[in-house]
């Protein structure tokens, strides 16, 4: 644990296997190869803040002991794309022989599927050539676009968005730590803003901590610039009247006083229609749709203002169509 | 200590599993080897053996391995400096010989290897040595490079030829196996030996047992059942239940897409079967966005339109037919050779007619169709196209094979006219003092470096000496070289014959 980090996410971040939370068959597994010495090349797929680069650091320490941080390279490959990084730059580290009394290096190359095509061919090659010098551990969002020769080359770990449990077991202890307490409903605040993200949950609460040490749910959502989820079910119940006066209202009261960012509410109107239950199924997909136009447009440069409240036209014009304003 | 990919690549043919034909195809190429005989072009999907068998088969006949692919700058020079080195000359260890392996022989698109495709041409035909090139997709490797060579396919190993293998990597490794778990690790490899084994490396490392249960947490990417989110959007499943299936899938989106088209003939009603579709559009429509922008946001939309509208539509109705593999995969594998066809024409016309690709497939590949269709003789032949290609210009593949038969003729009606002038050089050759021709043939490269572009009928003497060097050079000039390259297998100076034997 690095005791010196201000930032709780690299200052909580596990040092050992052990301490990896929520991925306990993916971390049982790599404590064998530590156990038998030997490792595969490997390839880590999920998405962000679920341990991946963390499990490919505890990993390499563990191999490593005390020299792990000159046998373990990290890279991006984000930052770092094409193919002359594969040739140059990762060909440099696997080449040169470990030191002390490792037997290998590991090499991490994270969002590998950020590489083109022509960079991963190379790599899959030096990948075999340096396999008794260095091992690569590789980490991605979606395993579809690392290119098939690769896969074949790497032992797969799926990586699983941390559920309630993990999450709640983080916090719990980083709050025993920096003498926090977290309300019931700011912990179920803090894992709806994460969605599955560590990373995420501990930035949301570190934000917090600096206000109070008495963590309250207003404070996580404000921190976060989140609304709460009673208030989108709220937006949602006056669209569904086929207010719009109203509508536009909150909208305003969400996105200029609350400073909620368009995108993030659209995201969060999402969220909320996808587990709702009592919805007519069509009224609830042509919502979505709208959102999805909403959102396609923003991203292209429109207007927010302008696009967020011809959102909310289409969406009360919808439920008045299905008759849910009756 | 290694990973068990490389602790037990095969050491012999006799160790490689499946493809049975093609190692003794390989056996028979390496040992009726001599110079001129074509190199041979492996190719197959990832782990079903193409290298390993190409080491195997070195370390059985005792010849030394070269290797160059695509990790290695692979422009002109770099390929002509170390193979061609190692093609031209003889090993120092005599009678020894040097497998010159060039992997990834379909990766040699893009501006950074340019110009690699025509260097290895170069190297195939003056090489003293034998070759073998490895490749993934057949349709990937340069048309020249492919007819120059023995073309054999390596196919994806059964499930059942796979298990075995594994048995005895687990008694190699004294660790207890489970049946079951041996079989799920051969069927979710997909054939991929090499798959096969990280995943048991993976389950066994560390353990004693390889059970089941270490098994599922390694395998190659386990995959939820698209059946069952396909069944249950007709049956109707509750929304949230069938999105979380959709986010437990490895499909990415645009593969589920897929099997749910595949899936809405079964929806009779033509209002429900509509909107149906019409969700289904509505979600390509998001899709081809999160594509195009990479903005992988926009995902979300694609599958709740494509899961909870279509299940909608489907009203519950149920599952009266076969879920499958969507149909057009079959389709897309024939489309995906179309592209490749496409491409390859792309580069060649825009390389002979100096203009952009995109230029030239937007505005004028239409009207070269029309041009080519009243004289695709001379088109095929200016730009050296083959039959598949000529196709996809005219669009008539009978008329496309009469071409590139008629080619085919003219070149061994030239080849004819080779042997000939060939003939008369030796005749003239002989008629002159013994002079070893190799030796001859140096002498004159350092003399005049000058060659002329094709062996002449009037000067016999000149050509047949011209031959070793010309086809040295003939990077350059392949054209012309191919014919010089196979009249140099006639030629009696090559004393190396194959000893081996097995």
């Amino acid at each position: 644990m690095g005791e010196n980090n201000t930032i709780w996410i690299e200052k909580y971040r596990p040092a050992t296997l052990n301490d990896v939370v929520g991925q306990r068959e993916i971390v049982e597994r790599l404590k064998n190869y530590v156990g038998a010495q030997s490792l595969p090349h490997l390839l880590f797929t999920g998405t962000a803040g679920i341990g991946k680069t963390t499990s490919a650091v505890a990993l390499a320490r563990e191999f490593f002991g005390e020299n792990w941080q000159v046998n373990f390279r990290e890279l991006n490959a984000s930052d770092e794309r094409g193919i002359d990084v594969v040739r140059n730059q990762i060909k440099q580290f696997a080449r040169t022989a470990p030191i002390g009394n490792a037997t290998f290096k590991i090499l991490f190359l994270d969002e590998a599927d950020a590489l083109t095509n022509d960079a991963q061919s190379a790599l899959r090659r030096t990948m075999e050539n340096y396999a008794h010098t260095c091992r690569f551990i590789l980490s991605c969002n979606y395993s579809s676009k690392i290119i098939d020769p690769i896969q074949s080359r790497c032992a797969i770990y799926r990586f699983k968005p941390l559920d309630r449990e993990a999450i709640t077991e983080e916090l719990k202890r980083i709050a025993k730590n920096e003498g926090l307490t977290i309300s019931e409903a700011a912990m179920d605040a803090i894992i709806y803003v994460a969605q599955g993200d560590m990373r995420k949950a501990i930035n949301a609460l570190q934000g917090a901590a600096i206000i109070n040490a008495d963590i309250s749910e207003d404070m996580i959502y404000e921190i976060t610039s989140t609304a709460k989820p009673d208030e989108i079910l709220e937006l949602l119940h006056i669209i569904l009247k086929g207010n719009f006066e109203a509508a536009e209202n909150t909208l305003n009261e969400l996105t200029v006083k609350r400073g909620i960012a368009p995108n993030e509410l659209i995201n969060q109107f999402y969220r909320t229609l996808v587990n709702d239950t009592t919805l007519d199924r069509r009224l609830k997909v042509e919502l979505i749709s709208h959102l999805g136009e909403a959102d396609f447009r923003i991203s292209e440069g429109a207007d927010q203002n302008i696009q967020m409240e011809a959102l909310m036209a289409r969406c009360v014009l919808s439920a008045v169509n299905h008759g849910s304003t009756k | 200590m290694q990973d068990w990919v490389e602790k037990y690549r095969p050491k012999s043919l006799a160790d490689i599993i499946g493809n049975k034909d093609c190692l003794r195809r390989m056996i028979e190429w390496a040992r009726d080897w001599k110079p001129g005989v074509p190199p041979l072009l492996l190719y197959g999907k990832p782990g079903v053996g193409k290298t390993s068998s190409a080491y195997a088969l070195a370390n059985d006949m005792n010849w030394e391995v070269v290797e160059l692919n695509a990790s290695d700058q692979r422009t002109k020079g770099i390929i002509e400096r170390v193979a061609g080195a190692t093609a031209t000359t003889m090993s120092l260890l005599g009678s020894q010989r040097k497998l010159l392996l060039l992997d990834e022989a379909d990766n040699l698109h893009g501006t950074a290897d340019m110009g690699g495709a025509r260097a290895i041409i170069g190297v195939i035909k003056s090489s003293q040595q034998p070759i073998i090139l490895i490749a993934n997709d057949k349709y990937g490797v340069a048309k020249e490079i492919k007819a120059l060579c023995e073309l054999l396919q390596f196919r994806a190993l059964q499930a059942r030829s796979i298990v075995p293998h594994l048995k005895y990597l687990c008694s190699a490794e004294n660790k207890t196996c489970n049946d079951n778990a041996l079989m799920q690790i051969a069927e979710s490899a997909g054939g991929d030996m090499r798959a096969a084994v990280n995943m048991l490396f993976a389950a066994g490392s560390g353990a004693d047992t390889v059970s089941e249960e270490s098994v599922s947490t390694a395998a190659k990417d386990q995959r939820s059942s698209i059946f069952e989110l396909v069944g249950g959007i007709l049956r109707g499943g509750a929304d949230r239940r069938l999105m979380e299936m959709s986010y437990d899938l490895s499909d990415t989106p645009d593969t589920v897409e897929q099997w749910v088209e595949g899936a809405l003939p079964q929806i009779k009603n033509p209002r429900d079967r509509t909107e149906a579709y019409g969700y289904l559009a509505q979600s390509d429509l998001y899709l081809g966005r999160t594509y195009l922008r990479q903005y992988y946001t926009l995902w979300k939309y694609a599958t709740a339109l494509m899961v909870i509208g279509t299940a909608a539509a489907a009203g519950g109705q149920g599952v009266t037919g076969n879920i499958m593999p969507p149909a057009r995969w079959n389709r897309m594998a024939g489309a995906k050779k179309k592209k490749l066809v496409r491409q390859s024409v792309l580069i060649k016309a825009a390389f002979a007619y100096h203009m952009p690709e995109n230029t030239l497939r937007d505005e004028y590949l239409k009207a070269f169709g029309m041009i080519a269709d009243k004289d695709p003789l001379s088109f095929a032949k200016e730009l050296s196209l083959d039959g598949d290609e000529l196709d996809y210009i005219i669009d008539d593949k009978v008329r496309s094979a009469e071409v590139m038969k008629e080619i085919k003729r003219e070149e061994k009606e030239q080849e004819k006219k080779e042997k000939a002038a060939q003939k008369a050089a030796e005749k003239a050759r002989k008629s002159e003092k013994t002079v070893r021709i190799q030796d001859l043939a140096k002498a004159t490269k350092t003399e005049k470096p000058e060659q002329p572009e094709k062996p002449d009928l009037n000067e016999p003497a000149e050509s047949s000496v011209s031959i070793g060097s010309a086809a040295s050079k003939s990077a350059d000039e392949p054209e012309n070289s191919e014919k010089v390259g196979k009249s140099a297998e006639k030629k009696p100076s090559e004393t190396q014959s194959t000893l081996f034997s097995f």
